[in-house]
């Protein structure tokens, strides 16, 4: 460790907290939201990181891609699909969730040994040599001499990315299927079509389950208030019990 | 600052991959221009015609021995042989996944995005299948032959992405029983993911050993460490978590049953024969290339994971009640004895495995192509119980799979005698004797359920609802053939391949 300046220590030993830190709270924490700005906070460390150990393109690219954009992203998906929309917490296979962390933290424990003993003493060396002619040209000039055809070829990884978008996630509604605003009224005011929206569950003292029928003023049940989702039931002794969820 | 040069590119030795990637993405200008009835028209043609360009473009530089594109790529024998098979099997994969007669409009789903088991579901169920599995699969196919070139680290990592994006995609997109297959396509994502951030790690780390990617300079630096180097076989360990896990090795099996499963039937093949001869196209060039001279170091690691990976890839399969299950675990244990001959570490056992994964992607397609065909109402029966009696319903096509059962068996005369002859005794050469006998041992156990299926199917009565063996159309028919021919010829006549497999032998770099 000889060409470690004190301003990188402090650097270092203020950021490993936050970055550890955010990374265990991503995968802990309950909400979704937490979760991704748990990983925001790893992510800006790993990027002043980056800069620090005089890699500033990879630093920058770092904050803007993956906190710009791809936490960005996972926002707006959030916000689309609900954010209270929470994991189920049952364990599909038991002891999995207990196995996972004993392995993983053993699996951390001899990654991070392992890597301890084997940078330990290492010098640091050729950065300045790397760096000479600047951090971005060198970079430049690796990618378009020797890992050209990799960059190249990363264009295919991104066609499908977006072939794999458009196949998974676009419905096609053809000709026909398409109704127009027109065509909607139309069959909304046609005869033997009800124009108002349907009635409600009924909503009594003793219950207000979307499952119970509404009644007509004659005490007929309204047909329209039934779901064809939800069947109308008689609920068992066991499940009219007092479930004590009122208690805490 | 000094002018960049971009390296001089030999474009004649990497012709085959182009056309293929070019096969691709001129088949997503045809999904984006040409009218929807006429795509699956325009479709199959272009991407067969661009494979059968990239076989005749890899025969013309058959003789090509060098590294091109700054050291990138190693167009040598063994990355020409194994691009010579991944094309071939393409081409019966291809035509398996353009059948269209066995099931109206063929084996994929016409809009993945429309949530299964809807009304709008319901309805599209007869319309033709997504034709944008053409391109797709021309990506997947191109991303495997990279993946066999690749001579440094970083090329074969986006070879690596390049064609398990598309094998995810793929595996979502069955006509039938689509939850399943969503199912299995983000298990085989997530996993897939884990895995290759095993290998990128991998990767960093050797970086961070040797200070350099490529294959040459890690052997030239793994030789001068000695075996003291941690950063080294941390590496060394990652990276093998990646590749094992492609090529479906124990411990990093556990998804194949289950992908295998959901898929649509086609990509499983290509899955079965395509993805796992890339993958041991990727581990022979970093084991034999990178690291064969400090072979010591991992060699036993390596070992229990061939003897592990035989073992229970065999006696899995004899629990299976589900033939598509079944090829699965069968294709575990086939990953077990091809590793074989990549532990050999010799020439021999190079010509070895390269004509093992050849001779048994054929096999493979050729099953999974039997099995598109027992179909009932419901989409393909796959249950084993389902399979009773069929011998006496359709006697074609119950021998033409007791043919191939035999050859996965391993019974004289097949391809599935010849190659595993020619790993086993390249492993035999290089003294890897407890190899051999469990080899042999597991071949043993998994020869029952492939002989308990042919039992099932001629001694059994049939029964009422025994599924009917639809009548392939032309492509199903041609794959049939082809595979047929295959698993025969290499098991008759195997000198011409093999001595191919031979003189492709060895690695440049």
């Amino acid at each position: 460790m000889a060409d470690v300046t004190t301003g990188e220590q402090i650097v270092f030993w203020i950021l490993a907290p936050v970055a550890l830190g955010g990374a265990i709270g991503m995968v802990a924490a309950r909400n979704a939201v937490h979760s991704a700005l748990f990983l925001v906070c790893t992510m800006l460390s790993l990027g002043v990181f980056y800069v620090v150990q005089a890699g500033a393109f990879i630093g920058v690219v770092q904050v803007i891609v993956y906190t710009g954009a791809i936490m960005m992203l996972f926002l707006f998906v959030l916000m689309l699909v609900g954010r209270d929309a929470s994991d189920s917490l049952i364990e599909v296979l038991r002891g999995q969730r207990m196995a996972a962390i004993v392995l993983g933290i053993g699996f951390a424990g001899l990654t991070a040994t392992g890597l301890a003993r084997g940078l330990g003493e290492v010098e640091t060396e050729g950065l300045e040599a790397v760096n000479a002619v600047g951090n971005v040209p060198a970079i430049a000039a690796e990618l378009f001499t020797h890992y050209v055809f990799a960059f190249e070829i990363t264009s295919a990884l991104l066609i499908t990315a977006a072939l794999g978008a458009m196949v998974l996630a676009h419905i096609e509604r053809r000709k026909g299927e398409r109704l127009t605003q027109r065509e909607r009224s139309r069959a909304r005011f046609a005869p033997g079509n009800y124009p108002a929206p349907k009635a409600g569950p009924g909503v009594f003292a003793t219950s207000d389950s979307v499952a119970t029928p509404a009644l007509l003023p004659d005490r007929t049940i309204a047909e329209r208030s039934l779901t064809d989702v939800v069947r109308i039931r008689e609920l068992t002794a066991a499940e009219a019990r007092p479930k004590g969820t009122d208690r805490r | 600052m000094e002018e960049l040069h971009l390296p001089p590119i030999d474009y004649a030795a990497i012709a085959p991959l182009l056309l293929v990637f070019g096969a691709g993405c001129v088949g997503v200008l045809v999904e984006a221009f040409v009218p929807r009835a006429w795509r699956y028209r325009v479709q199959v043609p272009l991407l067969l015609a661009g494979l059968v360009a990239a076989l005749i473009a890899l025969i013309s530089v058959a003789d090509k021995r060098v590294s091109t594109a700054g050291g990138a790529l190693a167009i040598d024998g063994p990355a020409l042989f194994l691009q010579g098979g991944l094309v071939a099997l393409g081409i019966v994969s291809v035509l398996l996944i353009a059948e269209r007669r066995v099931e109206r409009g063929g084996a994929f789903v016409a809009q993945a995005s429309v949530v299964a088991g809807t009304d709008s579901d319901r309805r599209q169920s007869s319309q033709p299948g997504a034709t944008e599995v053409y391109p797709l699969t021309a990506f997947a196919l191109g991303g495997m032959m990279l993946f066999c070139a690749a001579n440094d680290l970083v090329t074969m990592f986006v070879a690596l992405e390049v064609f398990s994006l598309p094998l995810y995609l793929l595996c979502a997109l069955a006509r039938r029983r689509r939850l399943l297959s969503q199912e299995a396509s983000v298990k085989y994502f997530l996993l897939g993911a884990f895995s290759s951030a095993f290998f990128l790690y991998g990767v960093a780390l050797l970086y961070g050993f040797a200070g350099t990617m490529s294959f040459t300079g890690l052997r030239e630096a793994a030789a001068e460490a000695g075996s003291e180097d941690t950063l080294l076989f941390l590496g060394i360990a990652m990276l093998s978590v990646g590749l094992l896990f492609k090529a479906a090795m124990v411990p990093f099996h556990v998804w194949t049953p289950d992908v295998y499963q959901g898929a649509p039937t086609p990509v499983t093949g290509m899955m079965a024969a395509c993805t796992k001869l890339a993958a041991f196209g990727g581990i022979l060039r970093v084991f034999t290339v990178g690291f064969a001279d400090i072979n010591l170091d991992w060699e036993p690691i390596l070992i229990a994971v061939a003897i592990a990976t035989m073992l229970v890839g065999a006696v899995m399969a004899v629990t299976q009640t589900d033939i598509k299950r079944l090829l699965a675990y069968s294709s575990i244990a086939n990953a077990g004895y091809v590793f074989t001959g990549v532990l050999a570490l010799s020439e021999e056992g190079v010509a070895g495995t390269m004509f093992y994964l050849v001779a048994y992607g054929f096999t493979v397609l050729a099953a999974f192509a039997v099995v598109t065909l027992v179909r009932d109402a419901d989409g393909e029966a796959t249950h084993l119980s389902r399979w009773a009696g069929l011998g006496r319903r359709s006697p074609l096509f119950a021998g033409l799979f007791t043919v191939l059962m035999l050859a996965f068996a391993g019974i004289p005369l097949t391809s599935g005698f010849t190659s595993k002859f020619a790993v086993f005794s390249a492993a035999l050469g290089a003294d890897q004797v407890t190899l051999v006998i469990v080899g042999l041992i597991s071949s043993a156990v998994l020869a029952f359920p492939y002989l308990r299926v042919v039992v099932l199917m001629y001694l059994s009565e049939p029964a009422e609802d025994t599924p009917t063996v639809s009548l392939p159309g032309v492509f199903t028919s041609l794959a049939l053939v082809i595979g047929l021919v295959a698993t025969i010829g290499l098991g008759v006549v195997p000198g011409p391949v093999l001595e191919l497999a031979e003189q492709a032998s060895s690695f440049i770099g």
